[in-house]
């Protein structure tokens, strides 16, 4: 309590910011109303508070006037509250006796009565000046951090994020849930717009997470619980039993030649299911680490218990395969946390009228990846289900984003990759390209450069929004269309052109899938495609042999889930929060928790991988500090009224609070506790108390909100 | 030449005021409408283009066209678009409004059926007093509130077709027979019932189905029910969506759903099989605009015997009938400029499956596509049945009369 023999000497000071909070309330009033407040002594209005000259106003107010309280009206403590605090223990006065009244976020950016908001206010001065009254000077606190960081996601985005912490000499925790590191990034064949192989300047960052002495990588695993707060994070780590011992396997892949199944058999994921893998494999030929893993379901032995374990005789001596391994949990302290957990591809399905999981030849792009990767399931060829090369190939844009029903948001990254599969498609197979899109976005260093490159390429535009694939034997309607087969290079595709499988590569590896999983002997139709040229404005049909969905990046599946883990938030669209839009982009709400990549929204390599950067600058620079200060609004326990019940320690979040068993009382850790104020809340005694939110200061604050409305 | 324009914005905005949708002023163009819409191609302005024509001011030349009276409410283009625009129940009924009101006159067909509405209420101009002849010989007693009101569980609007067309009577006898069979307690209005005018204000006849509703009004006042049960799907939407804005809130189901929860009760009393291959058309009434695509199936598969296969289009992607939104009176005008009868192509479909019947659930579609099939040699080969004559198959409540 503040000592009653002192009198109150409160200075309030009501920010113009410009106009925009003097633009529409009348400071001058404002000021003048403060000074009617008990305990104020002097109160001014002044164009900018945060300027020098203003922070200046208040150090000098401070001596000159003998101030002990400050009251800023201005905007958002958010912004701000930090700079008024400074200036105050500038000039001998204790941090925590400065108050902020928000009349810019609360009142003029809000109110549309000038009237009403001149009242809503005054009534935020007035509760600050109560309230301050009751403040009593803190002290800070600092807690030690551990100088390590979790990067969760092994996708193009934490690998540079974890790469550049241990290159700044920092211990990473790398945690990925595939079997192998290199996210959807190692899907692809080319990236845009400069056509690098994707693999070819990809893999050297995979290698070197491999090697490098300050990352653990912990492949196959995830994070099931995370405990403390920022600079003192615990987390829990779930390692799934691959069956093959990491530390014994030489990645060989004699295993996988030794299985009892001789060929693949089962859907490869990583193929996006069109080329098949053993029950013990390894999903691409670069995965890191190179170590293989077996798939418990389908497994011989592991499934039923039974098998000659072939494996087991070609790996010998080394002694990799271990069918006894279980789940084991590790865990480890780190400081800081980055959230690189990626994005889904959108499926297609659902948009019936596109017909993907009807038509065999309606593909999305991440399948056309795979099927012209070199190291994909058909070795790089393009072909059809039955085996022939496609004459006519079409790419929808915009399927699933833009869409209400689907996903409203642009997804950044479909137009580009559109164009470089279109590229890409006709260098394979000497194809007419369409690409049927709404808007063309090319906004990148070097992006429209491409799009020209491909419109002079001869690939063909067309605007419009595609409305039906059908096969061309059912096109009943069609036939009323006047403008299919316009001459505009609509004509019926060749019927005749007879089936020419394509010779898998015999020298396929083991581990490389073989037959693509929509695999067909007879001839596949080809497909109408009805859009309406919005630019000639008629609707045309157009046959193809192929259609390639552009699908939208969506959020991942358990985002909700993560995000709970980790204690950030979602936007609406479900990719994670960051703090500020503009100034915060890779924090996040919870302080030593950063973003990097598609987990925070749609993105291309070049924005990921400038992001993951950043996130790494970010958690190096809060390692770095050695210690951080607490918030200084923590619980505490007045002694002498708990009686030990530990209703507190049960209900406490952060694991904060524990018993002292000696005097039977509960302690509150200042390190762990983050000023919730549920043990406040919940104390039947009232023995647990927070600094800033007394309850004697909530009620001066309701008085001085109250007094005035 | 160049054009003289004058904004069209203020146009859409009134229209956005209407609350039906999202705001056309979000319209991005992609032309997803136009190419999804079964007459776009033959339109001269395809949905898309009459929304850009409106913003851009030019209603004069859109007023004119022979494009706006060739929707035949499918819904299509409003369930896809990507921005939630409403076109069928927004755009297209404004515009046709405002052309009425400058008075440019809707095809001639069309126009007869306004005068029916208005004179007899009804659209086929039958007399009022033959309203129960559907039931004439009918062997289930017919409760008529208009003469004995008492208070019922199920108020049935028959509707106007299932009330005076001759291939719709039976569809209301079989309802008749199975709502009984079910012992629900129902009653009709009898020779006081009046069509309750969807398609005329979806026609842009705001005025008539003003004058229909406060008919409607007039005759529920005072009358004592649980639910309104109808056989046509348009008559559901007007008392779900467009009786509401007038203050009439009624608990309202369509057959199908109704039937559809009370599966159970059905089922038990299904005593006959139904051997035959059968296919079933969705309505875009209660089909896309509710999304009710699995109740029908559901009674069709209880039906024992009865080999459900689905067409190309179905469900969400179904192909009209035409017959919405005044199409039923716009086949004449829509084939003059250059479009065709969807029911043709509907039942083209419909064979293509093999079945030898296709089941419905609205009652303009049994003319319809029988009409369909006699026009493109498949009668015989395709029946039009609707859902309620297989189910009163099944359950051994057929015509006892005709036997």
């Amino acid at each position: 309590m503040r000592n009653p023999e002192t009198p109150l000497r409160i200075g309030v000071y009501v920010c113009h910011c410009g106009t925009n909070i003097a633009g529409f309330l009348d400071v001058e009033e404002l000021a003048a109303f403060a000074r009617t407040l008990p305990g104020v002594v002097l109160a001014r209005d002044y164009k900018y508070m945060c300027s020098d000259p203003g922070q200046e106003l208040i150090k000098q107010d401070i001596q000159e006037y003998r101030l002990n309280r400050i009251v800023v009206a201005a905007c958002s403590p958010n912004l701000h509250e930090p700079t008024f605090r400074n200036a105050a223990e500038a000039a001998g006065m204790n941090r925590f006796l400065v108050q902020m009244a928000n009349i810019r976020e609360q009142v003029s950016w809000v109110a549309t009565d000038r009237q009403e908001g001149m009242i809503k206010a005054r009534a935020h001065i007035a509760a600050a000046v109560r309230r301050v009254a009751l403040h009593e000077p803190l002290e800070r606190q600092y807690v030690r951090i551990t100088p390590r960081v979790l990067v969760v996601g092994g996708g193009i985005a934490g690998i540079q994020a974890a790469l550049n912490i241990a290159d700044a000499g920092r211990e990473v925790i790398l945690v990925e849930r595939q079997p192998s590191i290199g996210g959807h990034m190692a899907m692809f064949d080319k990236t845009f717009p400069t056509l690098d192989c994707a693999a070819c300047i990809l893999t050297p960052k995979m290698t070197a997470i491999k090697t490098h002495p300050n990352i653990k990588l912990l492949t196959y695993s995830d994070v099931v619980s995370v405990d403390g707060s920022v600079g003192r994070y615990t987390v829990r780590i779930r390692r799934r039993p691959r069956y093959i011992d990491e530390q014994a396997c030489v990645g060989c892949m004699q295993c996988i030649e030794g299985c009892v199944f001789t060929r693949p058999k089962f859907p490869n994921e990583f193929d996006q299911g069109l080329g098949y893998r053993k029950p013990v494999y390894i999903p691409f030929a670069q995965a890191v680490p190179p170590v293989p893993v077996i798939d418990p379901k389908v497994c011989l032995y592991l499934s039923r218990g039974k098998c000659t374990q072939t494996c087991v005789k070609a790996c010998g001596e080394r002694n990799a395969i271990r069918f006894d391994q279980t789940e084991t949990y590790e865990e480890y302290e780190v400081g800081a946390i980055i959230v690189a957990t990626g994005f889904r591809a959108f499926d297609p399905t659902p948009i019936r009228y596109y017909g993907y999981s009807t038509y065999p030849n309606v593909y999305t792009a991440l399948e056309i990846e795979r099927l012209i990767n070199a190291g994909g399931p058909t070795a790089g060829q393009l072909v059809l289900p039955d085996g022939r090369t496609p004459k006519r190939v079409g790419i929808i844009h915009c399927v699933g984003s833009r869409d209400k029903k689907y996903h409203p948001y642009c997804s950044r990254v479909c137009c580009m990759y559109a164009l470089k599969l279109a590229h890409l498609v006709k260098e394979h197979t000497g194809a007419e390209v369409y690409n049927f899109y709404i808007d063309i976005r090319a906004p990148g260093k070097a992006f429209e450069e491409f799009y020209q490159r491909v419109e002079n390429e001869g690939v063909r535009f067309i605007r419009g929004k595609v409305a039906d694939i059908r096969p061309v034997s059912q096109a009943g309607v069609s036939a009323h269309s006047p403008s299919s087969g316009n001459g505009d290079g609509n004509t019926p595709p060749d019927p005749s052109a007879t089936a020419q499988a394509v010779q898998l590569s015999p020298s396929a590896p083991a581990y490389q899938a073989q037959p693509a999983k929509k695999e067909s002997a007879t001839p596949i139709e080809p497909l109408l495609v009805r859009v309406e040229d919005t630019l000639l404005g008629e609707v045309r049909e157009i046959p193809l042999d192929m259609v390639i969905l552009a699908i939208a990046l969506e959020p991942q599946p358990d985002a909700d889930e993560v995000r709970r883990l980790f204690g950030i938030s979602c936007s609406t669209e479900g990719f994670f929060l960051e703090k500020h839009p503009k100034l915060a982009p890779v924090q996040t709400a919870n302080d030593g928790v950063f973003l990097a990549g598609a987990c925070q929204g749609p993105k291309d390599i070049p924005d990921t991988v400038a992001q993951a950067s950043a996130a790494a600058a970010a958690a190096l620079a809060l390692i770095d500090a050695g210690q951080i200060e607490l918030e200084p609004n923590i619980a505490w326990i007045d002694e002498t009224m708990c009686s030990g019940c530990r209703t507190c320690i049960l209900l406490c979040p952060y694991k904060a609070i524990h018993t002292d068993l000696e005097r039977n009382v509960a302690v509150v850790d200042p390190a762990l506790c983050k000023g919730c104020g549920t043990c406040v809340a919940a104390c039947p005694s009232g023995a647990a108390k927070q600094y800033l939110f007394s309850y004697e200061q909530i009620d001066q604050e309701l008085e001085g909100i109250l007094n005035y409305v | 030449m160049l054009q003289k324009t004058s904004s069209g914005l203020d146009f859409l905005e009134q229209l956005a005021a209407t609350g039906e949708g999202d705001s056309p002023l979000g319209c991005m163009q992609c032309g997803l409408c136009s190419a999804s819409c079964p007459l776009g191609h033959a339109m001269e302005y395809p949905p898309r283009r009459l929304l850009l024509r409106a913003a851009a001011g030019q209603l004069d030349r859109l007023l004119k066209s022979p494009t706006l009276w060739m929707c035949v409410g499918c819904y299509l283009c409003s369930f896809r678009c990507p921005r939630g625009i409403e076109l069928t129940d927004g755009l297209w009924p404004a515009l046709r409004d405002r052309a009425m009101q400058a008075g440019i006159q809707p095809p001639t067909e069309l126009q007869e059926t306004f005068q029916n509405l208005l004179k007899y209420g009804n659209v086929l101009g039958k007399s009022p007093r033959q309203r129960l002849q559907w039931a004439d010989g009918l062997d289930v007693p017919v409760l008529d509130l208009s003469k004995q009101p008492q208070p019922v569980e199920v108020l049935w609007i028959v509707g106007d077709y299932p009330s005076y067309y001759p291939r719709n009577q039976p569809v209301a006898r079989a309802f008749a027979r199975i709502l009984t069979a079910l012992g629900v307690r129902w009653g009709v209005l009898g020779t006081k019932e009046c069509a309750l005018g969807e398609c005329d204000r979806m026609f842009g006849e705001e005025g008539l189905f003003e004058m229909l509703v406060e008919k409607n009004r007039q005759l529920l006042q005072g009358l004592q029910f649980k639910m309104i049960v109808v056989l046509d799907p348009h008559e559901f939407r007007a008392i779900e969506h467009y009786y509401p804005r007038y203050g009439m809130r009624y608990p309202v189901e369509h057959y199908v759903t109704f039937l559809a929860n009370r599966l159970p009760e059905l089922t038990a009393r299904m005593v006959r099989s139904v051997e035959a291959t059968v296919t079933y058309h969705d309505n875009c009434c209660v089909g896309r605009r509710y999304q009710c695509f699995d109740p029908p199936r559901a009674l069709l598969g209880a039906i024992p015997g009865l080999k459900l296969v689905e067409m190309e289009r179905n469900r969400e992607d179904s192909l009209c009938c035409g017959g919405g939104g005044g199409g039923m009176w716009l086949d004449a005008h829509i084939v003059a400029h250059g479009g065709y009868r969807l029911s043709d192509e509907r039942i083209k479909m419909a064979a293509r499956t093999g079945a030898q019947i296709l089941a419905v659930s609205c009652p303009f579609e049994l003319s319809r596509f029988e009409d369909a099939a006699k026009v493109t040699g498949l009668e015989g080969k395709v029946q039009v049945r609707d859902i309620v004559e297989l189910l009163a198959e099944a359950m051994d409540l057929v015509e006892k009369e005709s036997v």
